[in-house]
């Protein structure tokens, strides 16, 4: 009897230590934390506050290019000041973080990495519960409460859109239009440079408030101005590294 | 005799209580057919306000399933073998409880036909992983656990006796059952907390105690559940026969647990009201003063935790069957209410991204018909099965002291002792 106790209560401390060092070796794992990968090229974008005016092209371009239903916006454009009688706006997509909490957070691994640091949707994986939306800092994200069917009024008459559209019950989000740089680079293009490796957001500004280009290249236009220029990023304490920079509005910028 | 047989079944209580679920179920059925059909698109959830209704009822009957785990930890591990009878209770309102979140889970996500998705494709990053791959695995353990409780079917026990006599010989597993129960109970009931904890974006939540609470609250919810049932059960029909005195000592030990629970959120809630901090103290004002503050004052602190903390910690209240049965019910809505706030509080306040202090802005959110029927569904479907399992099952039964399961115990006893 008493060997029986003994037996029963050796069973417990093994499976304690068991249960204590599975946890332990989830937060060392989780301390190494998942970040993108550091690719041959990083992505990012700046985007000019002097220059914007507020014309909302860029969602337009976006919606007809990546086939955005008209509930949905993955580039919002939103009035943020108003500096001696000149509106302010800010334009916001994807932030593409470098610690994206949407992908800390998605049960599936839906949202993923790419190795040039674009924060991916695989929308044949998503379940749709959600989660990202809670833990996105910026509503980047917007679910499709229902099926989008019929034409989208965005697109032209004389284009098609680049993407699939998504079915109902997955989130989308901007996806810095990997479909354009993924097959500029296979045309030996360069992103950021050349307008059809670009994001559709930035060739349509008609002011050029949006650069895009690689931060791994010392010499691109994005570097080249986040070291002459002020730039600010959105919710920085988060610890979030947005990928998206802004030039903050002053009469000297323009 | 066959003439008697042959009648319309006599109008009993039970009838009327059955065709009223049945009736719940059904038009939950509809409903949720509507959100297959249509998609939540007939939900009166948005981009803002993704989880609602229906993870308040997944959340809260996962609470109530939290009876079977500590009970049975407390038989089997700690060695409190009166209170078996309890435990046994307790591990099939568990099971039912753990089924209501699965159905309410499928038709909250936005593609049901990939559920599957979930043990398939892992992010153990994700707290998500975590609570799917415990509710899984404790999903399989209550049902090993609840075997020797689905022998109890007459039916089964008539035409096939040597696999009842399977099932109940799993009753031998019971202490291992019970570790790894506690193991995967203590992770999700508490990672249930820790899916809105981790969330940096949502500065109410944001903050560790989110995840004891959860466990504590679960653990007082589950206990309260079982018991009530219990009573409920033997009060209403003379053949079941519960041993009072057990009851009534869980019912106190719940009244303890209270007073923990009271401590734990009184210095969260009061750590929170200290500076400013954006959303953060927002969502506090919600809930002490906006539009949730009745839920919060009077149905999760008065009625949920002060009211039914005296109640059974006073022993004259206890001893009354009314008394303490309102207080282990106001415990069980007091829960639920707990669980509606925090998922709410956090999303109705929507903080800003744009430079600057972040300014808040709020949003607002009452369920669709849909939901509220869907809703009503899945609880209908717990409390039909539980009452089908008090019923058929022998759930709550303190008078049999299952003789078998004694046998079997004394069977191994003797081959352990001939063994050495």
């Amino acid at each position: 009897m008493a060997e029986k106790e003994f037996n029963r209560r050796d069973f417990l401390k093994i499976s304690g230590v068991g249960v204590t060092a599975l946890a332990g070796l989830k937060m060392i794992k989780r301390a190494e934390a998942s970040s993108s990968v550091e690719g041959a090229h990083q992505w990012a974008m700046v985007i000019d506050q002097s220059k914007c005016t507020g014309c909302g092209y860029c969602t337009l371009a976006c919606r007809a290019h990546n086939d955005v239903s008209p509930d949905i916006s993955w580039n919002k454009v939103i009035q943020v000041n108003d500096i001696n009688g000149k509106d302010v706006f800010i334009a916001r997509p994807c932030m593409q973080c470098a610690k994206a909490p949407c992908v800390d957070v998605c049960m599936v691994g839906a949202s993923y990495y790419r190795p040039d640091g674009i924060v991916m949707m695989d929308y044949d994986k998503c379940i749709g519960c959600r989660y990202c939306e809670a833990a996105c800092p910026y509503n980047a994200r917007a679910f499709n409460w229902e099926a989008f069917t019929g034409s989208n009024p965005a697109v032209p008459e004389w284009g098609q859109p680049e993407v699939e559209r998504r079915g109902r019950g997955v989130v989308e989000k901007c996806s810095f239009c990997y479909q354009r740089i993924d097959r500029g680079l296979q045309l030996g293009m360069i992103p950021g440079v050349d307008p059809d490796a670009t994001p559709a957001c930035v060739v349509a500004c008609p002011v050029g408030a949006r650069i895009f280009g690689d931060l791994k290249d010392p010499e691109s236009n994005v570097s080249k101005l986040l070291r002459e220029r002020v730039s600010y990023q959105l919710r920085v304490d988060l610890g979030t590294s947005p990928r998206v920079y802004f030039l903050p509005y002053g009469p000297e910028g323009a | 005799m066959k003439k008697i047989s042959m009648k319309f079944p006599k109008i009993t209580p039970w009838i009327i209580w059955v065709g009223f679920l049945s009736l719940m179920i059904a038009a939950g059925v509809a409903a949720g057919l509507m959100v297959f059909w249509k998609g939540l698109v007939v939900t009166n959830l948005t981009d803002l306000v993704p989880w609602g209704l229906w993870i308040t009822i997944d959340l809260s009957s996962i609470a109530v399933a939290a009876g079977a785990f500590s009970l049975c930890a407390g038989v089997y591990l700690i060695g409190l073998k009166r209170y078996h009878a309890v435990a046994r209770t307790a591990t099939f309102i568990g099971l039912i409880g753990y089924t209501m979140a699965l159905l309410s889970l499928v038709m909250d996500i936005g593609r049901p036909d990939r559920f599957w998705h979930a043990l398939v494709y892992w992010n153990k990053h994700s707290l998500l992983w975590e609570v799917t791959m415990c509710v899984t695995l404790y999903l399989t353990v209550l049902l090993f656990e609840s075997m020797p409780i689905f022998a109890n079917l007459e039916w089964l026990q008539t035409r096939f006796p040597k696999l009842t006599d399977k099932m109940k010989g799993i009753h031998h597993y019971a202490p291992y059952l019970a570790v790894v129960g506690l193991g995967l109970s203590m992770l999700h009931q508490s990672s249930l907390g820790a899916v809105y904890g981790v969330l940096k974006a949502r500065p109410l939540w944001y903050r560790p105690d989110i995840s004891v609470l959860f466990i504590i609250s679960a653990v007082a919810a589950g206990m309260s559940m079982t018991v009530f049932v219990s009573m409920l059960s033997a009060r209403l029909s003379k053949r079941i026969k519960v041993d009072d005195s057990i009851l009534e000592r869980v019912a106190f030990f719940i009244g303890w647990i209270l007073v923990g629970y009271l401590y734990f959120r009184f210095w969260d809630a009061l750590s929170m009201t200290y500076t400013y901090d954006p959303g953060r103290t927002e969502g506090l004002k919600l809930l002490t003063s906006g539009p949730l503050s009745f839920n919060f004052w009077v149905g999760e602190m008065l009625l949920g935790i002060v009211t039914p903390m005296i109640l059974l910690l006073n022993g004259r209240t206890r001893a009354l069957p009314f008394w303490r049965m309102l207080a282990l019910a106001l415990v069980v809505g007091g829960v639920v209410a707990y669980r509606w706030d925090t998922n709410l509080a956090g999303f109705l306040v929507v903080l800003s991204y744009l430079p600057g202090l972040p300014a808040v802005t709020y949003t607002s959110y009452t369920p669709s018909l849909i939901e509220f029927m869907a809703g009503g569904g899945v609880v209908a479907y717990g409390m039909l099965a539980v009452s089908l399992g008090v019923r058929y099952l022998k759930v709550v039964d303190h008078d049999e002291l299952h003789e078998e399961e004694h046998a079997h115990q004394a069977k191994l006893v003797e081959a352990a002792t001939t063994g050495d």
